[in-house]
């Protein structure tokens, strides 16, 4: 007789889900994730909507991510409408993906995986068990969120990023602001890092996955997909090879590749293909038990990041402007950018007056549900043994290696 | 002072007025002295209620049938339940085609296979509990969330707002963007209480936070009219955020 348990409320990830857990007498035999998630329908919801009210309705597919959302989605507007931005632009623009890097990699490392390491329920918790790591951590998420505000004007769904430019451009000084509070913070987060460094991964090696991840541009940015397979995937033939389809188990489609390939997106596969080499001793090794080592060296990397886009905004001077002027017109866009959980795709089609006409968000949540059902089905026959009760939080604690962004997902 | 003991849920939402909350950085140390996060699925493991609460936090409107499960029990167990954000509170983006057909809807997305069949059009939750304070906004204003903190500390809800963000643009002495610029921006029909932050970056409104009290429609509606904007174009930008408008 099979019978099924679930781990009814995935907890500390964003948005709702659940694991079934397929059982065979006591045995586990099966998990399946089931994002069940309530659908609002963007790429629905887009359609009949004017060029410039895309992004802004599109950002708010998730909060963590809003943007880069707002940023995927307003690079495959200005392609498509063949609107050229400024150098200022596109390095603000940068500037802001990056403290969205740093917001999110801080949320997840310090709030939400953290408690897995020390064994307690969640941040509350770390009050009392870990109150350093927690207030730095909160320090360094704060920074995230003030870049992020600076440039996009609100931490969450920065509507201060335009089609064409920014509404109001930030002053000199506040950008050397944050400068100064990056610097202030580098030091606070190679200490926490050796703190993190020093905590015991509890789950165990799992095979590594394969790995995909935009490449072609400055950092986390690009023109096409790279996998460690060796694959190179041009943006416009991007949606097609990730083949989203639909499953019968979850709101969310799921890329099935070409059928055969599993890939995982994220921090564990961008360092699996470009690492460098002045973090590669810290990484450990490419399982996905070590996501929360790739999140770290990547929360140091999207700080030094910011701090080089900051300097080279302050080298070139800030200068006032407006959006560039749009005309509306047919045409179709795709970018992919890097969000903090993997590739995000957005691509639009407008009609001649400028009205959206077609809309396909692909997001690394959903990109990656293969590849967190791949790694359960490693994972359970090694902890079979071990009670229901441990697998059950086994199979979380994998789950949350991948900090699935559920929202995103099914949007 | 004993602590106030939270239950926190996301509907159909983003997740973005929960995230609000985790991102009072500075503050969170010393909340926690004084709020217990009992239900917080996004934070907080394990996720079950539990008791009863002094007050439950609800993001997001309702959309499918097992929410409206979750929302009942939130108040049948909490003292009190304030809508958070304006999918809560109105609707919000998720019901900007409140009007069309939810079939189709879901049809352009998952295609014919019959998919969340049990999805229904967005409803914001006072269509189905009573609520007993509101937080709009997309997101919410972290001041906002912890002056609501803290005033149920003390027993105190929220007091209503009942300005438009106008008012917030002229306290920061903004030029108008509608008046001067001829934009359209839905400030003098939109709940205040952000601080104009849109307007004072010179981003027109967008109305993100929902209608306004005693909003003068007909007034605005002429203005809009007088700089180029027609009545459709005008009720598709108010319907983003609220289905409450309607020409």
């Amino acid at each position: 007789m099979s019978n099924q348990g679930k781990i009814d409320i995935l907890t500390r990830v964003e948005g709702h889900g659940r694991v079934e857990l397929v059982r065979k007498g006591r045995r586990i035999i099966d998990a399946r994730l089931n994002l069940h998630e309530s659908p609002r329908l963007f790429e629905a919801l887009l359609l009949g909507r004017r060029f410039d009210e895309v992004a802004e309705i599109a950002c708010r597919i998730c909060s963590i991510c809003s943007t880069v959302h707002k940023v995927a989605a307003l690079q495959a507007i200005e392609q498509a409408l063949d609107v050229r931005i400024s150098r200022q632009t596109d390095l603000l623009r940068q500037l802001a993906v990056q403290g969205g890097q740093i917001e999110s990699h801080a949320l997840h490392i310090f709030c939400l995986a953290l408690p897995d390491y020390l064994g307690v329920g969640g941040f509350p918790a770390l009050a009392s068990v870990a109150p350093l790591a927690l207030q730095q951590g909160l320090e360094i998420k704060a920074l995230g969120n003030l870049i992020q505000e600076t440039v996009g004007g609100r931490a969450i769904h920065p509507f201060n990023l335009l089609p064409g430019g920014l509404g109001a451009v930030p002053g000199a000084e506040r950008l050397q602001f944050l400068t100064d509070r990056l610097s202030a913070i580098r030091d606070s987060i190679t200490a926490t890092t050796a703190f993190l460094s020093s905590l015991d991964e509890a789950l165990p090696e799992l095979p590594a996955l394969g790995s995909c991840a935009v490449s072609g541009g400055p950092p986390l940015f690009g023109d096409h997909l790279t996998t460690s397979s060796g694959l190179k995937i041009a943006s416009n033939l991007a949606a097609a090879w990730l083949n989203e389809c639909d499953q019968n188990h979850s709101h969310a489609k799921a890329s099935r590749f070409d059928g055969k390939s599993i890939f995982m997106v994220g921090p564990l596969a961008r360092l699996n293909l470009s690492m460098p080499c002045e973090y590669e001793k810290l990484l450990g090794g490419v399982s996905i038990k070590f996501s929360m080592k790739a999140r770290t060296i990547e929360l140091q990397q999207a700080v030094e990041q910011a701090m080089a886009l900051i300097a080279q905004l302050l080298d070139n001077g800030l200068v006032k402007e407006t959006p560039a002027a749009i005309i509306p017109g047919a045409g179709e866009g795709i970018a992919l950018v890097e969000a903090p959980r993997g590739v995000l795709l957005h691509s639009y089609r407008f009609d001649e007056r400028g009205i959206c006409r077609a809309a396909n968000i692909i997001t690394p949540t959903a990109i990656n549900q293969a590849a967190i059902e791949t790694s359960l089905r490693s994972l359970i026959p090694l902890i079979n043994d071990s009670g229901y009760e441990h697998i059950k939080l086994s199979c979380e604690r994998l789950i949350r290696c991948f900090d699935p962004c559920i929202s995103c997902a099914v949007h | 002072m004993k602590r106030l003991r939270l239950a926190i849920a996301g509907l159909t939402a983003c997740s973005g007025c929960q995230l609000s909350i985790l991102n009072c950085e500075a503050e969170l140390p010393q909340l926690l002295e004084v709020v217990e996060f009992h239900y917080f699925p996004m934070a907080c493991s394990p996720a079950a209620l539990e008791g009863e609460y002094d007050a439950a936090l609800v993001e997001g409107c309702l959309s499918m049938p097992h929410e409206k499960v979750l929302l009942l029990s939130l108040r049948e167990r909490s003292r009190l339940l304030i809508s958070i954000g304006t999918c809560a509170v109105w609707g919000g983006v998720a019901a900007l085609k409140n009007g069309e057909n939810r079939k189709e809807l879901l049809q352009a997305v998952y295609g014919h296979n019959r998919k969340c069949s049990d999805s229904y059009s967005p409803q914001p939750v006072h269509s189905f509990v009573r609520v007993d304070a509101v937080i709009s906004g997309c997101p919410p204003e972290k001041e906002e969330l912890l002056r609501l903190l803290t005033g149920l500390l003390r027993g105190a809800l929220p007091v209503p707002i009942s300005y438009p963000v106008c008012t917030d643009c002229r306290m920061r002495e903004n030029l108008c963007l509608l008046t001067e610029q001829s934009r359209l921006c839905l400030g003098p029909l939109t709940l205040g209480g952000c601080g104009a932050r849109c307007p004072s970056m010179g981003v027109a409104c967008e109305g993100c936070r929902g209608p306004v009290p005693e909003a003068n429609l007909d007034e605005a509606l002429h203005t809009f009219q007088q700089k180029g904007y027609d009545r459709q174009t005008v009720f598709d930008r108010l319907g983003r955020f609220s289905p409450e408008w309607k020409p």
